[in-house]
């Protein structure tokens, strides 16, 4: 009993009134921090921002983002240190995967026309290697397909679905044939040189709103300077064919001659009984201006005359 | 009037550590920047990339192309003060005479670059 009478008695809760005051405002600190952080923020980032003098690769534009994922294709190409090519582009931050990021970035640069010079043929040459090899691929495969030496600036385009079927030229070349002047002696006859008077130099490619769906075919002498007039050029495809001249349009030069393609539609061009066809068809794809602006592939077909 | 002293002296707390985080912390970062804002260190590796190119195909119309964006006054004069650079902080013996090529690709070999230049061995 004794024991329960001296059990303490648990202690009041103090009211409001008892306890001591705090020396500060919880509400006006957590307040007062809020807005505090609110106009540091403000000043920081919209009233004066902190100017940057100079920029990481990854903050580049467009364009220069793809010069220089082309750089480091150029570089890798010479010096074959795959490091330090990944190194750089991780400099890039593409979305994902880098390498496919310069797939990305070379089948931007094929449609937009940048295989139209040599320079621009050898970084896209690089940049295809550089995916290839690392087991990536991008449309810039199937659009271009460098042949043989990349200083020659030749390209063969390889169209993604050739669906004509042209019927093959007659050929100037004699078939060989084959004269038995004895039981036991077999005498060949040679075949005769082709008797082309130009020969195809090559086929790039641009894109242009300007000259949309238009094949520029521009044939000169043999200093690659002159251009020659009035060469009938021809173009097939699996239902028809139109012949036209070179040097019909004054103001673009006597090595001149345009044609418009139609969406959709194959084409082969030759020079009827001077030049043979080229390789491939060319096809009216559409491609990406370096403007932005949709457009149908512009090809040049180059004819030079033979030596 | 405590709350009012504590939420002026938060308020200055607060503005404080809003400056540090976005001047310091995490700052304005911008983009879509051409290629002669790149900081001079990427410059400097972009050439040294272009004179690899240079090196692989020869062609030093192509090698000035490519350097144009940087927008230098005179890309050669930039190619050969890159070059003596890189020699003189004895950067990577590669990247030295890939950019001494260029430099003599494009008519500005000096001196100091005669020990880097890749003679072709006659035939």
């Amino acid at each position: 009993m004794s024991q329960r009478e001296s059990a303490p008695t648990p202690p009041k809760a103090r009211s409001r009134y008892d306890r001591p005051r705090r020396p500060f405002s919880i509400l006006g600190a957590i307040v007062g921090l809020i807005l505090g952080m609110g106009v540091g923020l403000l000043y920081a980032w919209v009233i004066t921002p902190a100017s940057q003098e100079t920029v990481e690769p990854w903050q580049l534009d467009a364009d220069s983002r793809a010069s220089y994922t082309a750089a480091i294709a150029l570089a890798y190409s010479e010096d074959d240190d795959l490091g330090r090519a990944v190194e750089r582009l991780i400099a890039l931050r593409f979305p994902g995967d880098p390498i496919q990021g310069v797939a990305d970035v070379a089948c931007q640069l094929a449609s937009t026309g940048a295989a139209g010079s040599t320079g621009g043929l050898t970084a896209l040459r690089a940049m295809i290697d550089l995916y290839r090899l690392q087991g990536r691929a991008g449309c810039a495969d199937s659009l271009i397909t460098l042949a043989g030496d990349p200083g020659t600036g030749i390209v063969e385009i390889d169209l993604p679905t050739p669906t004509v079927t042209l019927t093959a030229p007659p050929s100037k070349t004699p078939t060989p044939a084959t004269i038995i002047t004895t039981p036991t002696r077999i005498a060949v006859i040679p075949t005769l040189a082709p008797q082309n008077d130009f020969d195809l130099v090559g086929v790039t490619t641009a894109c242009s709103v300007e000259a949309s769906g238009v094949i520029i075919v521009e044939v000169y002498e043999l200093n690659g300077s002159t251009g020659v007039p009035a060469v009938e050029v021809r173009a097939r495809w699996n239902d028809g064919e139109s012949r036209f001249f070179t040097g019909l349009h004054p103001n673009r030069g006597s090595s001149y001659a345009d044609f418009q393609m139609e969406p959709g539609i194959d084409y082969l061009i030759d020079l009827p009984g001077r030049a043979d066809p080229i390789g491939q068809p060319l096809s009216a794809v559409p491609c990406t201006t370096p403007g932005g602006d949709r457009a149908v592939i512009t090809y040049r077909v180059l004819f030079r005359r033979s030596e | 009037m405590r709350f009012l002293v504590s939420l002026a002296i938060a308020l200055a707390i607060g503005i404080g550590v809003g400056l540090y985080l976005g001047l310091v912390q995490f700052p304005v970062e911008y983009t879509d920047a051409a290629m002669p804002r790149l900081s001079a260190r990427h410059q400097d590796d972009y050439t040294v990339m272009i004179a690899y190119g240079f090196q692989a195909d020869g062609d030093p119309g192509a090698a000035l192309e490519r350097l144009r964006p940087l927008e230098f006054d005179n890309v050669p004069q930039h190619i050969q003060e890159t070059a003596e650079r890189y020699i003189s902080s004895s950067r990577g013996v590669g990247d030295v005479r890939a950019l001494v090529t260029l430099a003599e690709g494009v008519g500005r070999l000096t001196p100091i670059m005669e020990p880097y230049r890749q003679v072709e061995a006659g035939g």
